[in-house]
């Protein structure tokens, strides 16, 4: 049994120690928000926060975040509504909108850190989380509204 | 182990069975003339309520719901569509539901695909903007008339606004739910014509920049995609697939993927073996514990990129070999032997993978007596999933439950005649008697990709001793898309093959003698439509050909272009207009240079301008800016069209600089994001647009981004370094081969 905190709630999960977060979360908890989309450490789309960091929990044994606490997009707000997640709404950023929740935590990562970032740093950091519809440029829009409005 | 009070999934999208019950309404059958039926339903049921083919209902409670036809990848179409006919309803938008079309209905398939429901080619809007309107305003035109026999006031005299009919003489309005529900509505099919339907100005919908209806749920995670979708008693597979096409295994054991706790069995398909578990984790373990001999025999063993390319590039400069006709006028072989002077070149482009972010996955419950099944897919088309499902299965539509999901992306990637990803969650589901999610991982969806097909191009061209453009003659060496993912399509088509060859027709000048033609070459990999189709590499050869023609002709690259727009003002416009945002002509540093292309898709044109930057060290060639013109008619969403047009050139950007397949020995030797790159974050450019916002008919805003770009950075590439890049991707290794 591993334990660890989801979204604040505690929970234990009898999954093998070596069964990648992403599944946990996805499959065996329901929290379909974070997303599969390498297996890799390569896109991004499976994002989470683990103790406040940006983490890719396709690459993140379960074991690893053991008493630890995991943050998903489902509990990035209460009702949807953190500054990023305004944001993106106000700037109609997603299109698909796959690999959205990637972008979203790892863009409040970014602020929680950095509140004020340069389109730059935004531009680096980004970088992370790939967006096939090319999404990439309100990203930063929001990121910066996000910023200024948080 | 599981904390169900995680459970957060949103409530899907409005069911059908939520539409057919509830309260008293007006319900309409709209084919692609408008309007077929109209029928009243009273809240204690009755026949009319269960019509399958019901595309917008009016209901008491003043909700209005309205299916959507087309499915959604990212494109903003099920917000359009629907604001289309509520603008000609005079809806009051906050109150209109959305519905998606799950099942195969052509009564009201797209016109520009003669009724098939398929979404693809940028023509959602187009195809459905005129059927659309007149149904919304032949169901305006039953209110104002219900309402009008009710007041016993002259038709006429009735007008609307948001979901309410007045009558200004005295005061009176109903909202539209008070006229669903009045006594003895006439259901006559009313007639209307062009000049009933609202002129332009009065818009208050269509461009109006109302907010996609998707976004929050994207923004909050709660959108559901197939690859989400959980049912109970569900089961996960993964599959063992031939890696090279055509083989099928000799020899199976399976002792060790069965001995991977979580595993209940393996299920044989026809081109792979699918490992059965109870968990996802568990399905890939057992999957990586098979053991498998594949026969050697298939002649797809032979498939190798490079050689194969080399191929199509000896069949495109072999002028003895000659190809389907795609487009023609004048005679451009008397042109070319007559012309001053005759220019040459030839265009190479490689695979490109779709790289949509969601791999492909489906759910899919085959019923106990094997005569039904609830299948849940995200797919580009109702008509060719449900056929999937019914013959593979050998059911009837009738007893299929579709859900047609929201994609993560597919820019064509879901829209082949038979879908082997919903076959192999079929066919798992029937052995396990169990509803079954099949997944693929980003390898499966790679190495089992249908790609973008590789071509090799050669352009001629006859010049005027005064330097004017006298003939084109544009040959296409590449294989036929649609004969391989729609091989039904390809015989009502054979040998107009619009996928592989779309944009080679240079439709937007007027070039009197003119030959474009298709060698139609052999098939030597998976081949699929790709954002743009053929417009991605035929306009990439043919701008970039022009651009070579103007310096042979010593002319400006815009001035050579601007006589072949004589007949295309709006074209004229389009590239003035970028030629001003991006300061054309104007002095420059020398550490970046500038490039032009002037394409488009369908009937949506773009002109583009790249500012091009290269290190000369490691060949690595930048974008830091790109400047769009874009005429597609009338915007019904400007917000949303620029985004398209965006993603567009960013998806262009990326297949220039970065995106290559390879194949040896038959299998594909690119495995995921990291060795096949597209575009970051960081290396986006400003990118600035200008969307021209006319009374012309919309055309489409999906794809019109993407085939100027590859043209407008060889031909900057060109202005910096005097060196031509004709062979895309221009990756590292190319770019310094050009450098020498």
């Amino acid at each position: 049994m591993t334990e660890f905190v989801v979204n604040g709630e505690a929970v234990e999960t009898d999954a093998s120690p070596d069964t990648p977060l992403l599944w946990v979360l996805r499959e065996h908890l329901g929290l379909t928000g974070t997303k599969f989309g390498c297996g890799a450490a390569s896109c991004g789309a499976c994002t989470v926060h683990v103790d406040g960091q940006a983490t890719f929990s396709c690459v993140t044994p379960v074991e690893m975040v053991a008493g630890l606490e995991v943050t998903t997009i489902e509990g990035l707000s209460e009702n949807g509504d953190h500054p990023v997640q305004r944001a993106w709404i106000a700037e109609q950023v997603p299109q698909c909108g796959y690999c959205q929740s990637g972008q979203i935590m790892r863009a409040a990562a970014l602020l929680s850190e950095n509140p004020s970032p340069s389109r730059n740093d935004i531009r680096e950091t980004m970088s992370a989380n790939l967006c096939r519809c090319g999404t990439y440029i309100r990203i930063f829009r929001a990121v910066e509204r996000a910023a200024r409005e948080a | 182990m599981t904390n169900s009070s995680l459970q957060n999934l949103s409530a899907p999208r409005v069911s059908r069975r939520g539409f057919i019950a509830g309260a008293t309404a007006l319900t309409f059958v709209i084919g692609g003339a408008g309007v077929l039926s109209v029928s009243q339903a009273r809240a204690s049921g009755g026949n009319a309520a269960l019509e399958p083919s019901i595309w917008l209902r009016i209901a008491s409670d003043d909700t209005i719901t309205i299916v959507f036809p087309s499915t959604e990848m990212g494109q903003g179409t099920s917000t359009a569509l629907p604001l289309i006919l509520a603008e000609e309803l005079d809806a009051d938008w906050d109150r209109v539901q959305v519905e998606q079309l799950d099942f195969d209905s052509r009564e009201f398939g797209n016109p520009l695909f003669g009724g098939v429901l398929y979404t693809a080619g940028s023509t959602a809007v187009a195809g459905y903007f005129d059927p659309l309107r007149k149904a919304g305003a032949q169901a305006r035109r039953v209110l104002t008339r219900a309402a009008a026999e009710h007041w016993s006031v002259p038709a006429d005299s009735v007008t609307t606004g948001p979901s309410v009919v007045v009558h200004a003489e005295s005061g009176r309005r109903m909202t539209y739910g008070e006229v669903a529900a009045l006594p003895d509505v006439s259901l006559e099919v009313p007639a209307v014509t062009d000049e009933d339907l609202k002129p332009q100005s009065a818009y208050r919908l269509i461009g109006s920049d109302a907010p996609r209806r998707d976004i929050p749920a994207k923004s909050m995670g709660t959108e559901i995609y197939a690859i989400d979708v959980q049912v109970p008693g569900m089961v996960y597979a993964a599959v063992l697939r031939s890696p090279v096409e055509g083989e099928t295994p000799v020899r199976v054991d399976e002792a060790q993927a069965l001995a991977v706790p979580g595993v209940l069995q393996t299920v044989t398909l026809p081109d792979g073996i699918a490992v059965v578990a109870e968990r996802l984790e568990a399905a890939f373990a057992g999957r990586d514990g098979l053991d498998v001999e594949w026969s050697e025999a298939a002649p797809a063993r032979a498939f190798d990129s490079e050689a194969d390319l080399a191929d199509y590039a000896a069949i495109a400069a072999d002028l003895s070999r000659s190809g389907a006709t795609w487009h023609e006028a004048g005679d451009v072989n008397a042109v070319l032997a007559s012309a001053d002077r005759v220019v040459e070149a030839d265009y190479l482009s490689d695979y490109a993978y779709h790289a949509q972010m969601e791999p492909m996955a489906v759910v899919a419950s085959v019923d106990a007596d094997g005569e039904g099944a609830e299948v849940w897919a995200g797919t580009q088309t109702q008509s060719w999933t449900m056929r999937t499902i019914t013959e593979i299965l050998g059911i009837e539509q009738e007893r299929v439950r579709l859900h047609m999901m929201t994609m993560g992306g597919s820019f064509g990637r879901r829209t082949a005649l038979t879908q082997e990803y919903v076959r192999d969650a079929l066919l798992a589901s029937q052995a396990v008697r169990r509803p079954v999610k099949v997944v693929w991982t980003r390898e499966d969806d790679l190495k089992f990709g249908a790609f973008r097909p590789a071509a090799a191009q050669r352009l001629r061209a006859g010049l005027t001793a005064d330097g004017r453009l006298a003939g084109w003659h544009h040959r296409v060496a590449t294989p036929s898309v649609i004969a391989f993912f729609n091989p039904l399509r390809w015989g009502q088509v054979d040998p107009k093959d619009i996928i592989s060859m779309r944009g080679s027709e240079s439709k937007f000048y007027a070039i009197d003698h003119f030959l474009a033609e298709h060698v139609i070459t052999e098939r030597r990999a998976r081949l699929a439509p790709w954002r743009a189709i053929g417009a991605s590499y035929t306009s990439f050869a043919a701008e970039a050909f022009m651009d070579e023609l103007s310096e042979a002709a010593g002319a400006d690259p815009i001035a050579f272009r601007m006589p072949l727009l004589n007949d295309n003002p709006r074209g004229r416009h389009l590239l003035e207009r970028v030629a001003e945002m991006a300061n054309w002509g104007g002095a420059r540093s020398g550490d970046t240079a500038l490039g032009v292309s002037f394409a488009g898709y369908g009937d949506s044109m773009a002109a583009g301008i790249a500012e091009v930057a290269v290190d000369r060290e490691s060949g690595q060639i930048s974008v830091p800016r790109f400047w769009a013109a874009v005429d597609a008619g009338l915007l019904i969403a400007p917000n949303n069209a620029e985004a398209q047009v965006e993603g567009g050139i960013v998806f262009g950007l990326s297949s220039v600089l970065k995106e290559r397949i390879t194949t040896r020995g038959g299998e594909v030797e690119q495995n995921n994001y990291y060795d096949y790159e597209i575009l970051r974050a960081n290396e986006v450019p400003d990118i600035v647009i200008h969307l021209v916002d006319g009374d012309a008919r919309p055309t489409g805003m999906g794809e019109v981004g993407t085939p100027m770009v590859a043209a407008a950075v060889a031909n900057g590439f060109y202005a910096l370094t005097g060196q031509r890049l004709r062979h895309m991707p221009f990756t590292r290794d190319r770019v310094l081969a050009a450098l020498g």
